[in-house]
């Protein structure tokens, strides 16, 4: 075998081990009942905002916490602490949030939200309609 | 049935889609002429040079018509068409002159269209410089030219097929269901288009996407070079021209890159340059496979070994391209990415998918066909060559792009997975933390071996020599480490060991210029982008491993942080600082005062707020530096009737920046305006708290002049002599007036105002009791300071500018390289022949 090929191999080998060692890394989607079910242990959780209970953000108290309330997937809503700013722009807006973040005493946790926010097209016929 | 709407400009529309589809035929046309010259090249040489006219022809018409279809668009935009539906999707009335031609890469079409249009002026010139290679490679780019041009066919077959979207759609065919297209004066009813959106508009977003997009299309040279060299069997002809193009290709498309990191880092405000984020990989993994491949086939040129390894690569760099398209538009990011397109649905993923497969059973069937005849070396190099090690250094490369694509690709995966484990994975909760534990590793090594393969030669390394220089450079780069960790404070290992290899490849650089190229001109292009290189890597290093924040608040209540979260997730978390309107909050050595905002939001909302920052000496308390920043806001921007959409400003030193944005700010349009306050002042000395400072009552003036009242003869004119003392220890005249006009027929009073305070003062009236007890009633307005306020983000990325520099010298020694390939004329290196 040639020493090149030899190489190639350990690199391989490293590559693979490099690659699965950050799978130890890789979170998880939950709900809220099983993320409760570890404390403290961050998770990502998809859920809906609750534009009924809208959001709190009192930014002279404390302008890097908001709380708001979420419903996920299978149907459980509770009230999320946001502790990493202010709220980013048209999370009222949202079609879904995707949450990182941990539960604890029956809160959840959040220290990043990604928005998934309505599809052009569907904007497109919410203004024709309006029009 | 268009007879029946008032109002729309149908031309334009018409004609662009005729042009759409004469570059579509003529691509077509191109393709099917380029492949019969390169079939009957062998047996029938003038039937082959009729085809190749033709093609030629072509092709040459395929690009005008490109030409023709962006100048209708750009027509459609400039003239406000809004009955076509990319006009009104992607502009407005308002938007300014220069970003209209950001509209055409905000929508999905107008960025195939650009992708094309590069494409088209990469093919002329591949058409008068590639020679014999000219039919093969052209047939190759004029295919995937039709294959872009099926993107912007918008073909329907039935409800549920679509092919490409047509940018000239009309409005109301892409909004059919809307009743508004019923009345056929709609047009009346569309007063204005949707807009661009508001991070776009900014200047990097109307160079950086063509720049990318040029970087994009090159990759498709090599790609084709090399399909042409295993088409023909002729695998030394393709080599210059290869070298040439990927040299080009490296040097737009890392400049495409870093542009994109320079908009992210300018005007969003994701805290940074770089976020790992899913769309900036997908720009980057081609580049890593593109450079390995770039040097592998120098490898290839000088000593005759590793073609396969080349012609895998730069393959596979292009399809690497596509992959990334299919990643970014098809909003299978989606739930990952920050910035991902938004998707056009099921039509475009499986568009996308059929594409990649074509090509890359083009690429892939061809290699194994050929995979036998390609020629090869059987002895092995030497340990002490350059072409081991640089072979090693591709590998590395490669084995980056491979970790950054898996992790990335995480939504392409994860459905498999999930019926495999049963578990349900999510990207990583710290991202960057995760790639950047991986990729130091990476980093240490390319660092080394950019510095460590200058000084190797081909085949054989006189160890003697070769462990001198080393020795020489290894001591200079411990002493820069040594300086530069202790100066920045860098402990962790890993890191160190990243700092001592980027100096290393730093300090290689310049010796190798110096003492071996003796700083011949023509020859540095190596030595010059190992150099930009290594100072990257270095940038990379300095200003992210001390990047921090000097906008801690500490006001708020401390959450008590559960023992699994991270130390870093608490820190992140209290990085926002309130501004209070007039009171200077400490951040950092800095001490940061909002004093005002530019108050009329023009009409797209955007408002600059001023934040002077001053550098205060500590024991003589004087002000030492003091600076502005004007970060912007777009409050309550069009479409979106809630929060704001922030733009950074940053102050640049040589050797930090300090980057601010505003996270919130309060919307003054919806603000109360505060009601006066009475106070009573007598005696001279007599003060008056205001919400922000203070003033003095100094006495009363009589037949007090004021420019702003000329008085009549009659007029008995009262001015109460006030001082306001301002928070910051400044102190402002004021003089309020109280007139009698025509002895006392009637009254009238003239307010002063401190602008800088938000304060306005009026002389209500007075009242004498006797000539030695006068009293006076002052009305005072002032905007509480706590009703007009910013949310800052302040963050210092300390040596950046290293980062950018290495950029641009980069490039520039790809742009040496490719200038030294192109005045060398046809002079390729024997070592091919020897070898064989």
């Amino acid at each position: 075998m040639k020493k090149t090929h030899i190489t190639l191999l350990l690199l391989v080998v490293v590559a693979i081990a490099a690659i699965s060692a950050t799978f130890i890394n890789f979170s998880t989607y939950e709900t809220f009942n099983s993320a409760a079910k570890e404390p403290g242990k961050s998770y990502h959780v998809m859920g809906y905002f609750d534009k009924g209970k809208g959001i709190h953000y009192d930014p002279k108290a404390d302008p890097n916490k908001f709380t708001f309330y979420a419903t996920d997937k299978a149907g459980t809503q509770h009230e999320v602490i946001f502790i990493n700013g202010a709220p980013p722009r048209d999370i009222d807006k949202s079609e879904q949030l995707v949450m990182k973040g941990y539960m604890k005493d029956n809160t959840f946790v959040c220290s990043g939200i990604q928005m998934k926010c309505p599809s052009k097209y569907k904007k497109d016929m919410v203004v024709g309609e309006g029009a | 049935m268009a007879a029946e709407f008032i109002g729309e400009h149908l031309l334009p529309g018409k004609l662009g889609y005729l042009f759409i589809i004469v570059s579509f035929v003529a691509a077509l046309f191109s393709t099917f002429t380029y492949f019969k010259a390169a079939s009957t090249e062998k047996t029938d040489l003038s039937g082959s040079n009729s085809w190749l006219r033709l093609a030629r022809g072509g092709f040459i018409l395929h690009t005008l018509a490109i030409i023709c279809i962006f100048s209708t668009l750009y027509y459609v935009i400039t003239n406000h068409l809004f009955e076509y539906h990319y006009a009104w999707s992607h502009s407005s009335y308002d938007l300014p002159g220069k970003y209209l031609l950001s509209c055409f890469w905000e929508g999905q079409e107008g960025s195939f269209m650009l992708w094309m249009f590069w494409h088209s002026v990469i093919g002329l010139v591949v058409m008068r410089t590639a020679g014999k290679l000219e039919s093969r490679t052209m047939a190759i780019i004029a295919m995937v030219q039709v294959i872009l041009g099926t993107m912007l066919l918008g073909l329907y077959f039935g409800d549920s097929i679509q092919i490409g979207s047509n940018p000239f759609k009309l409005l109301r065919h892409a909004m059919q269901d809307a009743p508004i297209f019923s009345s056929p004066n709609y047009m009346n009813f569309i007063k204005d288009g949707n807009g661009l959106n508001i991070s776009l508009q900014n200047y990097w977003m109307v160079i950086h996407p063509p720049v990318l997009f040029l970087g994009f299309a090159l990759s498709l040279v090599p790609f084709a070079y090399c399909v042409a060299a295993l088409w023909t069997g002729d695998y030394k002809s393709f080599i210059k021209p290869t070298i040439a193009w990927s040299l080009l290709g490296g040097a737009v498309l890392g400049t495409g890159i870093m542009m994109g990191g320079a908009w992210a880092y300018e005007s969003l405000n994701f805290g940074g340059y770089w976020a790992w984020d899913p769309v900036e990989n997908a720009s980057l993994v081609p580049w890593l496979v593109l450079i390995a491949g770039l040097h592998t086939l120098l490898i290839y040129k000088s000593t005759g070994r590793a073609l396969s390894a080349t012609i895998i690569f730069l393959l596979l760099s292009h399809l690497l391209i596509w992959y990334s398209t299919f990643l970014t538009r098809t909003g299978i990011l989606g739930k990952t990415s920050v910035h991902a397109f938004t998707g056009d649905g099921e039509a475009l993923y499986y568009h996308l998918l059929i594409v990649l497969g074509w090509l890359a059973l083009i690429g892939v069937g061809l290699l194994l066909l050929r995979w036998k005849q390609l020629p090869r070396i059987k002895t092995e190099e030497t340990t002490l060559s350059r072409e081991f090690w640089m072979f090693i250094g591709s590998a590395v490369l490669c084995i980056s792009a491979v970790m950054i694509i898996t992790i990335t690709s995480l939504p392409v995966w994860a459905p498999l997975a999930k019926k495999i484990t049963g578990k349900d994975f999510a990207p990583p909760l710290n991202p960057v933390a995760t790639y950047n534990s991986t990729q130091v590793w990476i980093a240490i090594i390319i660092g080394l071996l950019a510095g460590l393969t200058l000084f190797m030669k081909y085949k054989q390394t006189d160890a003697a020599t070769l462990w001198k220089r080393i020795a020489i450079v290894a001591g200079i780069s411990v002493v820069m480490t040594v300086l530069i960790g202790w100066g920045q404070k860098i402990t962790t290992p890993q890191y160190v060991v990243m700092l001592f290899t980027s100096c290393f490849a730093v300090v290689a650089s310049i010796a190798y210029g110096l003492q071996v190229q003796k700083l011949k001109f023509r020859n540095l292009g190596p030595s010059v982008s190992h150099f930009g290189f290594g100072a990257v890597l270095l940038g990379i290093l300095l200003s992210s491993y001390n990047k921090h924040a000097i906008s801690i608040n500490t006001t708020g209540e401390v959450l008590n942080f559960g023992k699994a979260t991270a130390e870093e997730e608490a820190k992140e978390s209290r990085e926002n600082e309130l501004l209070p309107f007039g009171r200077a909050v400490a951040m950092g050595e800095y001490f940061a005062t909002y004093i005002g905002d530019s108050s009329v939001p023009g009409k797209d909302r955007r408002v600059y707020y001023k934040v002077r920052f001053d550098r205060m000496d500590a024991t003589a308390k004087k002000v030492e530096e003091q600076f502005m920043l004007y970060p912007d806001a777009f409050i309550n921007p069009k479409g979106n009737e809630s929060g704001l959409s922030a733009n950074p400003s940053t102050k640049h030193y040589w050797n930090r920046d300090i980057f601010t944005y505003i996270s919130m700010a309060t919307d003054k349009t919806k603000a109360d305006t505060s009601s006066y306050h009475e106070h009573q002042v007598k005696n001279p000395g007599d003060t008056i708290y205001l919400k922000a400072g203070y003033m003095v009552f100094n006495g009363f003036r009589k037949n007090a002049q004021d420019a702003r009242y000329p008085a009549g003869p009659d007029d008995i004119t009262i001015a109460a002599d006030i001082t306001a003392y301002d928070v910051y220890g400044g102190s402002h005249k004021m003089a309020p007036l109280f007139v009698l006009q025509n002895r006392g027929e009637s009254l009238y009073r003239l307010e002063d105002t401190v602008k800088l305070m938000d304060l306005y003062v009026r002389f209500d009236n007075f009242n004498v009791k006797s000539p030695e007890d006068i009293s006076a009633s002052i009305q005072t307005k002032q905007t509480d300071p706590m009703d007009d306020f910013i949310v800052l983000k302040a963050l210092v990325f300390p040596y950046i500018n290293v980062l950018w520099l290495g950029v641009i010298i980069m490039v520039f020694g790809f742009f040496i390289s490719i200038g030294k390939l192109i005045t060398t004329g046809g002079k390729t290196r024997t070592g091919v022949l020897k070898a064989e």
